[in-house]
């Protein structure tokens, strides 16, 4: 295994625009990264150049310390899973997961052994004389994910939306083996995908790509209860973080005129930030205009709803319990220890 | 629900059945016809069963074709297909090379069988032509019109140079149908040379390469003009296969029954082999 150190990294494709722009990301040793981004953000690129089956543009990128900008995608002992699962047609299962180690020059009585431990590990026993094409999805991605962690000196597993292919119902079972054999083995992963779900419960810590820039790096509460960047908070959360204009004036913030809380900050505009379930509409706090209620599930006999409602010209969805939620005007309680606020996209 | 019953489909299908009919069935059956009787003129005929299948099958002169056509066949499937695949790689699979690659091995391919034959035999000459002289002036000894070696060497030559494209380009497409990630995972896994090839690339080249090998053995079991314009089947009978033996038979002598039973067996024979390769891969799949 090894720690993993991102510096400046900057790639363009030809003479086109930065598809990642001066990426910086640092990886321990045995941690499970992950990162999150829509589709353009870069992180197929980033995967390749970790991989080094592409050459930054400029910036570094160093394994356990040791620069890798002359070492080719073969020598960097780098395992990649893919968003479909790619098996080699002709061999078994056992004949894929000892691939990497025979082209390695493992002989063959080595190989298997090891072949053997990985299938225990990934319960692929039954399976290991078996070609692909006789395989369910499901089935193929576990070999796939096996290969990956066949070579037991490999420094970092990358993982390319692995679950994409996977009917729904495995796809629990797949994060469930891969966070095993993640903890058992130590493994560096990094695991790239556009869905929050799979980052948030797969990773210890988060980096969050957009149009080619981090946004925030953090564990997975950072990113959620206190997300770096207006996109961030947008992105993260179903629905996302309720994004409302505001402005401070007298040391009180302020929304559509209504005050809301005390606020050190200097006086001008800015964006205030929290997520469905900080508040609470009711009787008391800042009018607004309640759109819809939508029921949820029940939760202790509860049943929960989603609030859709207008304040300050623009839309906030709250989750809360059904009984106190009604249409028409009501008045929204934010919890004020809470709240996040940005100025120009950003932080403060 | 039960499916409706529209015969009128068959009034669609009908011009290409009589199209099928005339062009292929009608002659076909008319062969078959010919091969049981002993025909001296139009209205003298003897049906004789199934003697000239006998005799044909006893003729050593057909029985030397035969091998010789199967030998031929076989060095030509030997020399194209690894040819061929060989090329498809080494084309880059992107950029504005790849299109000038490939109009260039698609050149040979629009020349007819005869204007290669030609050109060929022209080349080859020992006294004029550029290969031929060539060879002479090395000190090579070289000429196909009396070595049956050197007429072999020039007509796999010509063939190869004549069809090689064909699998080149039937394999480039099946490796330009590769995903990326299969390239990408192989890199990764450390497979290079031979074993990206062999468990890589081979696998999904298996279809392609099933239709080349077919297409490859039907065309050279059927040559024809190349050794007709070459040196019309000699040295002697060293470069005579099937077809032209048949032809001897047929519109040199004049003998229907005979030749028939003939066209029979030589197209049996081409049905056979197809079939049993095209059942030996699809086995290997089930």
């Amino acid at each position: 295994m090894a720690s993993v150190s991102v510096s400046g990294l900057t790639h363009k494709y030809g003479g086109n625009a930065k598809v990642l722009d001066g990426i910086d990301l640092e990886v321990a040793d045995g941690e499970a990264h992950a990162v999150l981004g829509g589709s353009g953000a870069g992180k197929t690129t980033l995967l390749n150049l970790l991989s080094g089956l592409l050459r930054p543009s400029s910036g570094a990128i160093e394994f356990d310390g040791r620069d890798l900008a002359d070492v080719d995608a073969a020598e960097r002992n780098v395992a990649q899973v893919f968003q479909f699962p790619v098996l080699y047609p002709g061999l078994d299962v056992a004949g894929n997961l000892g691939f990497p180690l025979r082209n390695r020059g493992w002989r063959r009585a080595a190989a298997q052994r090891r072949v053997e431990e990985v299938a225990e590990l990934l319960a692929l026993g039954p399976l290991l004389d078996k070609k692909p094409r006789a395989l369910s999805l499901f089935e193929k991605q576990m070999t796939a994910i096996g290969r990956a962690l066949v070579r037991p000196d490999v420094a970092l597993v990358l993982l390319d939306e692995p679950l994409t292919a996977v009917e729904p119902a495995a796809k629990w079972q797949l994060r469930q083996a891969l966070q095993r054999v993640r903890r058992e083995l130590g493994l560096t992963m990094i695991y790239v995908t556009h869905d929050q779900t799979e980052a948030l419960t797969f990773a210890e810590r988060i980096t969050m790509l957009h149009q080619g820039k981090v946004l925030q790096t953090g564990t997975p509460e950072d990113l959620y209860e206190r997300p770096a960047h207006e996109a961030v908070a947008r992105f993260i959360g179903s629905p996302g973080m309720n994004l409302v204009s505001a402005r401070v004036s007298n040391g009180e913030l302020r929304i559509g005129g209504q005050s809301l809380c005390p606020c050190t900050l200097a006086d001008g505009n800015c964006v205030v930030g929290f997520r469905p379930e900080w508040a609470n509409i009711g009787d008391t706090g800042i009018p607004v205009s309640v759109r819809s209620v939508r029921p949820l599930s029940t939760i202790g006999g509860v049943q929960v709803a989603l609030v859709t409602a207008e304040v300050g010209g623009a839309t906030i969805h709250v989750r809360q319990p059904m009984h106190t939620a009604g249409n028409g005007q009501a008045r929204v309680r934010i919890a004020p220890e809470r709240l996040v606020l940005y100025r120009h996209g950003r932080r403060l | 629900m039960q499916p409706s019953r529209n015969n009128k489909a068959w009034f669609a299908v009908a011009p290409v059945v009589l199209v099928v009919a005339f062009s292929a069935i009608v002659p076909l059956m008319t062969v078959v016809n010919y091969s049981v009787q002993d025909i001296f003129d139009v209205n003298t005929r003897i049906f004789v069963g199934l003697d000239w299948y006998r005799e044909t099958l006893r003729d050593p002169r057909f029985l030397e074709a035969l091998l010789r056509q199967l030998s031929f066949s076989a060095l030509v499937l030997v020399l194209e297909i690894p040819l061929g695949i060989w090329i498809a790689r080494a084309i880059p699979r992107q950029g504005r090379q790849t299109t000038v690659f490939l109009i260039i091995l698609a050149v040979p391919l629009l020349i007819p069988w005869n204007v290669v034959g030609v050109t060929w035999q022209i080349f080859a000459r020992p006294d004029i032509g550029l290969l031929g002289a060539a060879l002479s002036g090395l000190g090579v000894s070289y000429n196909y019109a009396s070595s049956p070696v050197d007429a072999w060497v020039t007509l796999l030559l010509m063939d190869v140079w004549h069809w090689t494209s064909l699998v080149a380009l039937l394999c480039f497409a099946g490796l330009a149908s590769i995903p990326s990630a299969y390239y990408q995972a192989a890199a990764l896994d450390g497979a290079k040379g031979w074993r990206l090839f062999r468990h890589v690339e081979l696998p999904h080249l298996k279809s392609v390469l099933t239709i080349a090998v077919l297409l490859r053995a039907m065309d050279s079991l059927m040559i024809y003009t190349e050794p007709f314009v070459l040196t019309g089947g000699g040295p002697g009978a060293s470069t005579t296969f099937l077809s032209q033996y048949l032809t001897t038979m047929a519109v040199g002598q004049f003998d229907l029954g005979p030749a028939a039973a003939f066209s029979v067996l030589y197209f049996l024979l081409i049905l056979l082999l197809c079939w049993i390769f095209h059942a030996s891969v699809m086995r290997r799949d089930a």
